[in-house]
């Protein structure tokens, strides 16, 4: 169960139209290391995870990847909603107005369109928690590419608001695996699967 | 009476604070320091909202109160009339959360 709350975690109030900021930032949205693979991931990843902690934590850090997702595709409508079809041409915003005018829709910057494929749940606990750590890592990096790239200061503080978060849940999510860990037989942590073999691992 | 973007910016930063804390404290659920910070960052963030739903628009369904919210009347399609307040205020994703 949701609730929602009408506000943005962190205010986004972009002053200039820039298309071409907007095609880029997408990727945050739809594209391999954005916010909606993100929320999805750790969303799908909890109902199996052995630790009751580490179930609560993902779903904490899932619904926060939302509203990040609804921070970079305000940004993205606010870059959009009043262009026009000469700066649309230009920013090589083009293609993308053709399928979708101003509307909002997750793809990557290079344009693929978002995929299920772009996150996993593999059903065992080490293994997805490992794809957790290096997704936070490779959102950080995507966000560092953003902020060396786009000048405007109200784009880029939100995105360096967006990129502290990367590095506050990887710190959670190494917490999260460390816990994991202590209740496994440490002379070989992969000797059964802790969501799958459930008779040989004593957790909660 | 409070300024809206003063008072929606206290709400903003006061519920960064529960949300960091939340997640802190998934992972060290015992920690004294932690949960008095949580229970202090928790109350004043009800406060506020308790506080910027009488004056504005309702932020969460819990703060609908359709006798008392948004006694300026900012933003609103019904001013003076009773009505379903959840609908008032901007949209968050208009520009400064609709603050203009």
């Amino acid at each position: 169960m949701w609730s929602y709350e009408k506000r943005l975690q962190y205010p986004v109030n972009i002053k200039k139209t820039c298309p071409k900021t907007a095609s880029l930032i997408i990727s945050q949205f739809g594209g391999p290391d954005g916010e909606l693979a993100a929320s999805m991931r750790y969303l799908s990843q909890r109902y199996t995870m052995p630790d009751k902690a580490v179930g609560g934590l993902l779903t904490d850090i899932g619904t926060e990847e939302l509203a990040h997702l609804e921070i970079i595709c305000a940004m993205i409508y606010q870059l959009t909603k009043n262009m026009t079809i000469e700066q649309a041409k230009e920013a090589g915003f083009d293609a993308y107005y053709i399928d979708h005018t101003a509307g909002i829709w997750p793809t990557a910057a290079a344009g693929i369109p978002f995929n299920a494929c772009e996150f996993q749940s593999k059903g065992d606990a080490i293994t997805d928690l490992h794809e957790d750590l290096a997704a936070e890592q490779k959102a950080r990096s995507t966000y560092d590419n953003l902020i060396r790239m786009i000048d405007d200061p109200d784009v880029r503080e939100p995105l360096k608001f967006l990129r502290q978060r990367e590095i506050v849940h990887f710190q959670r999510f190494g917490e999260a695996l460390e816990k994991i860990k202590a209740g496994l037989d440490e002379r070989n942590f992969y000797y059964f699967s802790p969501e799958f073999d459930k008779q040989f691992v004593p957790m909660a | 009476m409070a300024d809206r973007a003063t008072l929606l910016r206290q709400i903003d930063e006061i519920s960064f604070t529960v949300n960091d804390l939340t997640l802190y404290l998934d992972t060290h659920p015992t920690d004294t320091q932690a949960l008095n910070a949580f229970d202090l960052a928790m109350s004043e963030r009800k406060q506020l909202l308790e506080h910027y739903s009488r004056e504005y628009e309702p932020l969460t369904m819990n703060c609908v109160d359709t006798e008392n919210n948004n006694q300026t009347g900012r933003y609103s399609n019904y001013p003076g009339q009773k009505h379903f307040t959840w609908s008032d205020g901007p949209l968050p994703w208009d520009n400064q959360g609709g603050v203009m």
